[in-house]
């Protein structure tokens, strides 16, 4: 019964949200979570006079965020502009939720990190424009390496799976890391760092290519870190992750910029402990990082204004006084490639202090320059998600391996987006 | 009364309906017009082509997202796993609210009050409240439960993939027990003492009065709390969605629900989201309607029960799911 309701109350929400023009200026609404977002919008408001907008906070995306976008899209009053992750932007396309702007911001390409625009180009129409990212590092406890006589972080993942088994074998209860089974989502950038592409578009098809060689090579080590004991099995996210980072239990954590903030908001008491490494390489020459997570300001179907929209998204990704409030809660990685503009980067002792002083942003610098820039989403990522999770959860369990699990989401994945109707092919 | 027959006639006529009106349009809004408009969209696919970037087209296809849905394993496994939660769930709920309203209403009992609202306590706690407290408890690392057996050489693993669902059961079990105790209670007071008189002086013990007297007369409450609990279990949402979050061995479409859930809020699928909820609703249906059948075949409900019954479950529908 909750769901028949949802579904009802889904068709008939919202009042209006027109734009409206008086005596010249053009009134927009923008829909966001993202923290303190409202700051870079009232920047945006007393430098233009022309547009003026209005900040709706919404519940972040998977929260309901952006069934409530997709419903006031439906019913023909969305707001101008909206907050939409990386990942999600081809399930919006699916809905005919977005417009293409290419014509209004095609000329501010080059102001953008090259990836991180390709996030918002989808057959050659661009309908996003990129905010921020979450490029990725090795995190790890300077204090637990040094002490177990690890002297440099590991530079390659072998090295890392030799360094799991040092740390494992001098404390038993500490372990390098947890590979997160039901957060597929962190898999997919560690396979992304590989090199793979699992998603795509050639001519009118979709193409998904989950279970390629270098993407079964990523799945092959972490079975095997898992198999012989060398890591743990928790989610990550979760009471008793958290109390592994406070308590030395997982001494190691692959991830994004944003990892930071998680950190020092949950483990106070090791500050000054930990340091920022480059993610750990397949190659022995040559540097890949990779991404997890990442977000866009896309406008919305049915704004009687996407170029004043389209100015807007530009404007508030763009200026570096809008992007050192956006970024100041550690939300993420700007989309511009400079950031020696932004002091909140650049310079942030609250946060450089818990890695002992160092720089930390210097190394996400570096791994946003070095991602793979072809890697793109196709609609209803959160299918491949789930039938990941379930299937990485069924190998720990002892029912498949990790490189079966990928096989599995690639037949859920093709089968899930023929069902929708879509053109798709399996293979690269 | 200076007004004409015909006049008073017509107008005592017009006064019911008068008062069924804000009934009618409410349930018609809010319960009548919802279901027609599940159903009404249940019968519709979206159709693209390609990458489908364009526009969609939505179509008539009759039952064919029923047929895709029953053809889906997931689901019809999310069906099948309510099914045996079911069968497992609701024997055991009502044996032990049963179990505590018998021994409430034993005349040896001490501050039953207070031990009545101790029971009835946990009712009190929302769903999603409950599953995080349990959550808590089921969580290794965390768990003191989990601590204090790990000290005596045991090792369960509440979330694992053949646990989990029975570690959902337990939740269920704390939530609403209680809760059923209440109603078999209320239909327990409204036996009269002379019964029991008569019993007594019979020379019945309390065993036999509970066996040959309570239990019978309370039949009715007994069906519908037993009708109540199907229908509970089989619209298993809250526990699991927020259990999720602990553990991988719960899917997206763990249970009917989610399934539901998921199709409309993950995969946008509104049509499929309403076909898979008109079947849950339909196999409800069909199975508490068998169940009513049942009984009523060994023999129907005893004099005791009926009226307690109707009134609790009137409380229960309107106050949780």
């Amino acid at each position: 019964m909750v769901v028949l309701l949802a579904a009802i109350s889904a068709c008939s929400s919202g009042s209006a949200r027109t734009p409206s023009s008086s005596g010249g200026v053009v009134h927009l609404t923008f829909w966001s979570w993202v923290p303190n977002i409202a700051n870079a919008v009232s920047l945006f408001n007393s430098a233009h006079k022309n547009i003026q907008v209005t900040l709706d906070t919404i519940p972040t995306g998977s929260n309901g965020g952006y069934a409530k976008m997709l419903d006031a899209v439906k019913a023909g009053n969305p707001p101008c502009a909206a907050q939409v992750e990386y990942q999600e932007i081809p399930t919006f396309l699916l809905q005919n939720a977005l417009v293409n702007i290419k014509p209004w911001v095609a000329s501010s390409q080059s102001l953008f990190v090259p990836w991180q625009w390709n996030q918002g180009v989808y057959n050659g129409s661009v309908y996003a424009v990129p905010q921020a990212s979450g490029p990725m590092a090795l995190y790890y406890r300077k204090d637990v390496f040094s002490r177990d006589g690890i002297v440099t972080p590991p530079r390659t993942w072998a090295q890392y799976a030799q360094d799991a088994a040092i740390i494992h074998s001098h404390a038993p209860h500490a372990y390098i890391t947890t590979f997160p089974v039901p957060d597929s989502a962190w898999y997919t950038a560690l396979a992304w760092q590989a090199g793979t592409k699992w998603f795509g578009t050639s001519g009118d098809h979709w193409t998904v290519n989950i279970a390629n060689a270098a993407s079964q090579r990523v799945a092959g080590y972490w079975y095997g870190l898992v198999k012989k004991g060398m890591v743990k099995t928790e989610n990550d996210f979760t009471s008793a992750w958290y109390k592994d980072l406070q308590d030395g239990g997982v001494v190691t954590w692959i991830s994004a910029s944003w990892g930071d903030a998680i950190l020092r908001q949950n483990a106070p008491n090791t500050a000054g402990n930990w340091a920022v490494a480059p993610m750990p390489q397949w190659a022995s020459s040559g540097f890949a990082a990779s991404n997890w997570g990442g977000s866009s300001t896309a406008v919305l179907r049915g704004c009687p204004d996407p170029q004043a929209a389209a100015q807007f998204a530009v404007w508030l990704n763009t200026n570096a006084r809008s992007i050192n409030l956006l970024v100041t809660d550690g939300y993420g990685w700007p989309a511009v490639p400079s950031v020696s503009s932004i002091p909140s980067v650049t310079g942030n002792p609250k946060v450089f202090s818990f890695y002992g002083g160092q720089n930390i942003n210097a190394v996400f610098q570096q791994a946003d320059q070095n991602i793979n820039e072809s890697w793109g989403w196709i609609p209803n990522v959160q299918t491949t998600y789930d039938a990941l999770d379930s299937a990485f959860a069924s190998a720990a369990n002892g029912n498949g391996t990790f490189a079966s699990a990928l096989t599995s989401a690639q037949r859920q994945t093709v089968a899930s987006l023929s069902g929708a109707g879509l053109k798709v092919t399996s293979g690269p | 009364m200076s007004a004409a027959p015909a006049v008073r006639r017509r107008r005592r006529s017009r006064v019911p309906a008068l008062f069924l009106l804000p009934f009618c349009l409410l349930f018609a809004a809010f319960f009548v017009a919802p279901i027609g408009y599940a159903v009404y969209q249940s019968l519709f696919t979206t159709q693209r082509s390609g990458l489908g970037l364009g526009a969609a087209q939505t179509v008539f296809s009759g039952l064919a997202n029923y047929a895709a849905a029953l053809r889906d394993a997931a689901f019809t496994g999310s069906m099948l796993r309510v099914l045996l939660f079911m069968a497992v769930e609701t024997p055991v709920m009502i044996i032990f609210a049963l179990l505590l309203a018998l021994a409430l209403d034993a005349a040896s009992v001490r501050f039953p009050a207070l031990f009545r609202s101790a029971f009835f306590a946990p009712y009190g706690v929302p769903g999603v409240i409950a599953s995080l407290l349990w959550g808590f408890i089921y969580v290794p690392g965390i768990s003191p439960v989990v601590q204090v057996l790990g000290g005596v050489g045991l090792h369960p693993d509440f979330l694992g993939p053949q646990t989990v669902l029975w570690s959902i059961a337990n939740i269920l079990t704390w939530e609403f027990a209680g809760y059923n105790m209440l109603v078999l209670t209320a239909s327990l007071k409204a036996i009269p003492d002379e019964l029991y008189e008569a019993a007594q002086i019979d020379g019945a013990g309390g065993l036999r009065i509970a066996w040959r007297i309570k239990i019978p007369l309370i039949s009715g409450a007994l069906i519908l709390t037993t009708v109540f609990t199907i229908i509970g279990t089989l619209q298993l949402f809250a526990e699991p969605l927020v259990l999720r979050g602990l553990t991988a061995n719960i899917s997206d479409s763990y249970t009917p629900n989610l399934s539901a859930y998921t199709q409309a809020f993950t995969d946008s699928n509104y049509s499929m989201a309403a076909a898979e909820a008109v079947i849950l609703a339909l196999a409800a249906l069909v199975l508490s309607f068998v169940f009513l059948r049942l009984v009523q075949r060994a023999g129907g409900p005893g004099a005791g029960g009926p009226r307690a019954g109707r009134e609790a479950g009137r409380r229960r529908t309107g106050g949780r799911r």
